[in-house]
């Protein structure tokens, strides 16, 4: 599904990944983690299309496409779905609307039909109930005035809405209380499907507990240095990044 | 400095009307003036000063043309090229649509009221060139405690037909105690040569009435509106205005508030969007001279392409007017990286008792904003129509008239629409 090789990218003089090498196959969930600084976050916004970073060399391939020949929107409408670290808020726009625009406009994308009213209220209903949220959050302006949790759980009700091939949940976990962490972790389970596939950035193992992943690679300045199944992370929650760090370094 | 071609042809005019006539002395001394340059500090931002060199009909022909009525209006006044005509009687007693000659024998207890008047008209010659050449004073006179139920519709049109022109149209608004009017105004325009449109309304509000004015100005590329509407408020009235500047190579609003008594609610709100070679300017008064009131205003402007706005709120809060509350906010949006937005609230406060609060924003579309909506699948045009039309809703949103609700967000949404698409 998702073939990246020898990534370089930077943001203005600074090179922050530095050769990133991955394969995601349908039906996988690979977690990526790391020290702060190490890329992780750079990576995810990479892959969504984020404009203040300049790809200087290799290539990224999504479905038999080069995605970053894709802008952001086209990106999302072939399938890539970023759930932010910190989730913006826009104030005017419900969450219906705002979803009613994405949707319709994907839709063109892919040469399809609009959904009317009817079909689009049906639908909202249907993931509404898969992920557990409530209504009077969707009419309100999107994230405005949202707590933390809100917030993460609006991410993963768009998500749900959007049914995106490749999901990549950006540090999700951060300012999440553990109930909230639960809630949202549950909801990106429900979601996953051997269609699909998942891309956790995390720095704590914490969210692994809920989210189990087949595969963990671990960043560390701009590249992966260790991947590995899930029995990696614990080692990681156990030993820190240390060990790792004075593996490369 | 006006041109000695210009000069001269008023200056013809002046001996017409008589030079020691009301009409004639205000040409003269709108002779002396000229029309405001940038070196006027009232209008630094929007200079007219091509206007001293341009000849023009000075009275073009009021030829009224019948167009497509509403429904919902309780009459209909038209007023083309400043000579105002009744399209659809009122049926409702208490509403009177006169000449203000004919007024004045008719209401002979509005001359004190007429006297009293106070403006602050520094540095606005186009007062008085209005006051000097509109062919026609027209007075809306609603009766004491007379409740309007339907709104009244002023359909607003200068027509330059072929040549240069200027139309200078004077309204009069006349609320008794008591009496309750909604105005909507629509301004428009024909004809394929420019027009100095100069409008003068001057509103009296009486004791505990109520008047909301609703202005959609919406004119064609070459027209430049003046536009000075005076309204003095007496003891426990309300004014609510929704001025919305949607098109004209130039508009100046000069919107004063005079609030003459306690209990007072005055209610300013606005929403400007030029666009490519487009100049729109907000000059707003309120002064409060009386104690006890409360005064409102809101601003946004969107503001694309080459398109310059400009905002200056002026408050004063008299010595006399303690317990006022008083708040002023401006908020803009450069939607275009060649726009350019100047602001200035201006707050003179001489009693010690008040609430005044103001602020002015201008920024540019959230990038982060417009980020997460691309990455949900929205496009570029579409995320900065969505996150700008979120933008001017809280101004729309405060209009109570459905029908006019309606028209105005969708002229406001094509027109953001269009110049979004051109600027990708």
């Amino acid at each position: 599904m998702l073939l990246i090789k020898n990534l370089h990218a930077s943001i203005g003089e600074k090179e922050i990944l530095r050769g990133i090498d991955l394969e995601v196959k349908t039906g996988e969930v690979h977690a990526i983690m790391g020290p702060n600084g190490s890329g992780k976050s750079t990576l995810a916004s990479v892959l969504a299309g984020r404009e203040d970073y300049e790809v200087t060399e290799g290539s990224v391939n999504f479905l038999g496409k080069d995605l970053l020949d894709l802008a952001p929107e086209e990106r999302a409408a072939e399938g890539i779905f970023l759930a932010f670290q910190y989730p913006v808020e826009i104030p005017g726009v419900s969450t219906t609307n705002f979803l009613k625009s994405a949707v319709n406009e994907i839709r063109k994308y892919r040469g399809e039909e609009p959904m009317d009213a009817v079909q689009f209220l049906k639908m909202f209903k249907e993931k509404m109930a898969y992920v557990n949220i409530d209504q009077s959050l969707l009419s309100r302006a999107l994230n405005e005035g949202f707590s933390g949790g809100e917030k993460k759980r609006n991410e993963i009700f768009q998500m749900a809405v959007l049914d995106p091939k490749l999901a990549i949940l950006d540090e999700t976990d951060s300012g999440l209380d553990i109930d909230a962490l639960r809630i949202v972790a549950e909801g990106v389970n429900k979601l996953k499907s051997p269609e699909n596939a998942t891309i956790v950035v995390t720095h704590y193992q914490r969210l692994l507990d809920y989210i189990v992943p087949d595969f963990v690679h671990v960043l560390y300045k701009g590249r992966i240095v260790k991947s590995g199944t899930k029995e990696l992370a614990l080692e990681l929650e156990e030993r820190g990044y240390d060990w790792i760090k004075s593996q490369v370094d | 400095m006006l041109s000695t071609e210009l000069n001269t042809a008023l200056q013809e005019i002046a001996e017409k009307l008589g030079k020691n006539s009301e009409q004639g002395k205000a040409l003269s001394q709108f002779i002396s003036k000229g029309f405001p340059t940038s070196k006027w500090e009232e209008w630094k931002y929007t200079s007219l000063k091509d206007f001293n060199d341009t000849t023009r009909n000075w009275f073009p022909q009021g030829e009224a043309q019948i167009s497509s009525s509403v429904d919902w209006a309780s009459c209909i006044i038209r007023s083309t090229n400043a000579h105002f005509t009744v399209e659809k009687p009122c049926q409702q007693k208490g509403i009177e649509l006169l000449n203000f000659e004919e007024f004045i024998q008719k209401c002979p207890d509005f001359s004190t009221i007429w006297e009293k008047k106070n403006p602050i008209l520094d540095q606005n010659s186009l007062f008085d060139l209005n006051v000097a050449l509109s062919p026609q004073h027209w007075v809306i006179w609603v009766k004491k405690g007379v409740d309007v139920d339907q709104a009244i519709l002023l359909k607003y049109v200068v027509n330059s037909l072929e040549t240069a022109s200027a139309a200078q149209s004077r309204l009069l608004i006349y609320l008794e105690e008591g009496a309750k009017l909604s105005l909507v105004e629509q301004q428009n325009s024909a004809g394929t040569a420019d027009i100095l449109s100069n409008y003068v309304q001057e509103i009296f509000v009486s004791n505990g009435a109520h008047f909301t004015y609703l202005k959609d100005q919406d004119f064609q590329d070459g027209v430049s509106h003046i536009d000075h509407t005076f309204i003095y408020q007496e003891e426990g009235s309300q004014v609510d205005t929704f001025t919305f500047s949607i098109n004209a190579s130039l508009i100046r609003n000069n919107l004063h508030f005079y609030i003459n008594g306690p209990q007072v609610v005055s209610n300013l709100n606005g929403l400007y969007i030029p666009g490519e070679n487009q100049l729109m300017d907000s000059h707003t008064v309120v002064d409060h001279r009386m104690p006890h009131s409360e005064s409102n205003e809101l601003f946004k402007g969107v503001l694309m392409g080459n398109a310059t706005g400009v905002f200056n709120g002026k408050i004063f809060v008299r010595q006399d007017a303690q317990k006022t509350n008083a708040f002023q906010s401006c908020r803009n949006v450069l939607a275009s990286s060649r726009a350019t937005m100047n602001t200035k609230p201006q707050l003179e406060i001489w009693a010690d008792d008040v609430k005044c609060s103001h602020g002015t924003t201008t920024g540019q579309l959230n990038e982060e904003a417009l980020f997460y909506m691309r990455s949900r699948g929205i496009s570029l045009p579409a995320a900065r129509t969505l996150l700008l039309l979120a933008f001017v809703q809280e101004v729309i949103n405060k209009v109570d008239h459905e029908v006019m609700r309606e028209l105005l967000t969708e002229k406001i949404v094509a027109k953001i629409q269009q110049s979004v698409d051109l600027s990708k």
